[in-house]
């Protein structure tokens, strides 16, 4: 999966601090092949995964933006591991 | 009587260090083998080689499982072949679900082998009817796999797993450690109710105590990564016993 971003803080208060930081991580491989054991492919598991770890987030957002959301997830993670 | 699983001179290395240094062992449909020897004998990495974990290479040998070379195919391909490995260490899953877990990987099962999707109302039938072999809690639908699980819980839900998914062949991996004497029953009950003619079940683990309940009909010695003495029920007792050095002191004599 190919990510780009630009960090962008505005911040009106002149006595705070902060940082701005992005983490990229490899999916469990542990995971992925706990999930291919029972029989799922490599990039269904990988859509299993990411899904489930989002799922937290994702029923907080307000619909328009979840169902979004759902859908980009949905985009093929194919290589998205490493 | 079909032969499920033949192994021939298997050589396989992690790392760059040899663990298995030419194994041999056929499994016929309705066996039970258990499979013991010293730590770092090259147990799991059996079990990970068969199933198709990445950072093992085969260097050497053949392994053919329903007579197809299985270490050409991919884990999950393995998998929809047919084979099952209770995990040692279960993996959790945040967020997933098991029935969703298991339902995709059902389908996906199905799908490899030409049938059709199973329908929602089977499926949860199948779940209660399932669950009910290993005495696992009703809430477990709602669960993500494994998660806040119990040592005992999460070996439940191997066995569990294994039944819903009705592999060919069965690999426990030390289904056995970490389990008190209750759990370890309702594991073994579960195994032995899932045994049929049809299938074959490796047992894994470093006590005979297991064996008692799920009853081998060969015990295999496994010993720097090469199957050093093979026996019936009886040898897991000797080995009780007795420990390993004997064995050793034979092979040199």
């Amino acid at each position: 999966m190919r990510c780009a971003y630009i960090s962008y803080i505005e911040c009106n208060n002149n006595s705070a601090k902060l940082e701005h930081e992005a983490t990229t991580s490899k999916i469990g491989e542990d995971q992925i092949f706990y999930c291919q054991q029972r029989g799922i492919s490599e990039e269904k598991a990988i859509s299993l995964i990411v899904n489930g770890y989002c799922k937290d987030v994702l029923n907080k957002l307000p619909m328009e933006f979840a169902v979004e959301a759902q859908k980009l997830l949905a985009i093929s993670l194919e290589n998205s591991v490493g | 009587m079909k032969q499920l699983l033949n192994i021939k001179n298997l050589h396989a290395e992690v790392a760059g260090k040899e663990i298995l240094k030419g194994l041999n062992l056929t499994v016929n449909a309705g066996e039970v083998h258990a499979i013991m020897g010293p730590n770092g004998a090259g147990k799991s990495t059996l079990a990970s080689v068969l199933s198709g974990k990445e950072g093992y290479e085969v260097t050497e040998g053949s392994a053919d499982f329903d007579g197809k070379n299985i270490l050409e195919l991919e884990a999950d391909e393995r998998a929809k072949e047919g084979l099952f490995l209770a995990f040692q260490y279960p993996v959790e899953i945040p967020g997933v679900s098991n029935i969703n877990f298991l339902r995709t990987a059902l389908n996906e099962i199905r799908e490899y082998r030409k049938q059709e999707q199973i329908s929602a109302k089977d499926f949860m039938t199948m779940v209660r009817e399932k669950s009910k072999l290993v005495e696992l809690k009703d809430n477990l639908a709602s669960r993500s796999v494994n998660e806040g699980f119990s040592g005992g819980e999460k070996k439940r839900n191997e066995i569990f797993q294994m039944a819903m998914l009705e592999p060919k062949l069965a690999i426990l991996d030390e289904t056995d450690s970490g389990l008190d004497i209750d759990a370890l029953r309702i594991v073994a009950a579960g195994v032995n109710k899932l045994k049929n003619k049809d299938n074959a079940i490796i047992v894994i683990t470093h006590y005979q105590r297991l064996l008692d309940y799920i009853v081998p009909d060969f015990v295999h010695v496994l010993a720097d990564g090469k199957i050093v003495k093979t026996g019936d029920k009886n040898l897991a007792l000797e080995l009780e016993e007795k420990g390993y050095d004997w064995i050793f002191a034979d092979q040199k004599a």
